[in-house]
């Protein structure tokens, strides 16, 4: 299949490695071919995933935010959130305001060691500060948890990363890279999906844009609290690749790019989402 | 002459796919671990699931008016050979299917009403 407008070949090229044109640059051809092919669609509902191409998905309890069965999510998450460590501390205390209207700040860089900063990694930062063991980044019930209920804590707070120096520019290319590869058995790159075929159905279901995945994670799947990163990952496995690690910097890269191209769009964590076939 | 009959009746009939042939590429095409083909395609009412996937296009007798197996089965093996652009995978390149898979598929294709 070919893809038939000619903003196409424009996107094609700025996905190209030698074409990069810097991130604000990126991010507006891809929201104008979005804007070509979905004029009715603003950051409130692509924020939403499917739903936002499906008016009879947005309805449906499940799919509300938050969803049904957060509450369970969000109690473990703040037990985490506040529990002592052995010198007293907690992780509210190493952010600030208590972890208050941060999240949408994230993922941030850190300029000492080059490299992004996702809330996964700040939290596990907090942790090994004070000598307590870290949270698997791939596991829902822990740091899956957590995630849900430290952006709860930030609703409707719009998204302000924005690549602003060489660093944050370099770090979005990468990020930028990885989603426009084509890997695994199928195939696929991440951008096949949520670009090019955004809002076509894969089976009964539309394909999400890129644009508000940042925002709207962790959704609750299953009852579980599945975060962007645990959700790329789980891609990966479906396109037939090797999932990069839980934790890497690839993934991070990946997150910095989506987050950054979504600057501006509220949070709505903890949205429901179908449980995958 | 005989024999010369009976190679012509064996070579038509290698041609004609079975109905049993037919089912098992039917049965590929909407397997998810296999084709997974309804994914993406719809097909006509009563030749398979019913499906509103839209990634690729329908497909039907007619859209496949003119694809002769060949041509299908090397769609199937290595799509980007025939579109760069090709959001199709590779189903014998990356050994997703065999290739005895891909001439199921390829006899259930060329079923279609």
């Amino acid at each position: 299949m070919r893809f038939p407008e000619p903003l196409l070949a424009a996107i094609l090229v700025l996905a190209a490695p030698a074409a990069f044109a810097g991130a604000e640059q990126v991010r507006s051809a891809l929201a104008t071919r979005l804007q070509a092919t979905h004029p009715d669609l603003g950051p409130s509902e692509l924020v939403l995933g499917p739903a936002a191409f499906d008016t009879a998905l947005r309805d449906r309890p499940e799919w509300q935010s938050p969803a049904p069965g957060s509450a369970e999510v969000l109690a473990a998450g703040k037990a985490i959130w506040t529990r002592k460590f052995r010198n007293g501390r907690t992780l509210a205390q190493c952010f600030p305001n208590g972890g208050r209207r941060i999240a949408a700040s994230y993922p941030q860089l850190d300029a000492k060691s080059r490299r992004v900063v996702t809330l996964e990694t700040a939290v596990n930062q907090c942790l090994k500060s004070h000598g307590e063991a870290l949270l698997d980044p791939a596991d829902p019930a822990t740091m899956g948890a957590v995630l849900a209920y430290l952006r709860s804590l930030s609703p409707g707070q719009k998204i302000t990363v924005r690549p602003a120096n060489a660093l944050a520019e370099e770090r979005f290319e990468q990020g930028r890279r990885l989603y426009f590869t084509r890997m695994g058995q199928q195939n696929h790159a991440c951008a096949t999906c949520h670009l090019q075929l955004a809002g076509r159905r894969y089976g009964d279901t539309p394909l999400p844009s890129a644009f508000g995945q940042a925002a709207g994670w962790p959704w609750l799947r299953g009852g579980k609290a599945v975060t962007l990163q645990m959700q790329a990952r789980s891609c990966l496995e479906r396109m037939g690749a090797a999932p990069f690690p839980a934790g890497s910097d690839e993934l991070a890269q990946v997150e910095y790019f989506l987050t950054a191209i979504s600057q501006g769009y509220a949070l709505r964590p903890n949205g429901g989402r179908a449980a995958l076939p | 002459m005989r024999a010369r009959l009976l190679l012509g009746i064996a070579v038509a009939a290698a041609a004609v796919p079975c109905a049993a042939q037919v089912e098992a590429g039917r049965a590929l095409f909407a397997d998810p671990r296999k084709g997974n083909c309804l994914a993406c395609h719809q097909v006509p009412e009563g030749a398979g699931p019913a499906s509103r996937a839209d990634v690729g296009p329908r497909l039907d007798g007619a859209r496949l008016k003119g694809w002769d197996a060949p041509r299908l089965r090397a769609l199937l093996d290595d799509p980007q050979r025939v579109d760069p652009d090709t959001v199709k995978p590779p189903y014998g390149k990356h050994r997703i299917l065999d290739p005895m898979e891909i001439d199921r598929i390829v006899e259930y294709l060329r079923a279609l009403p």
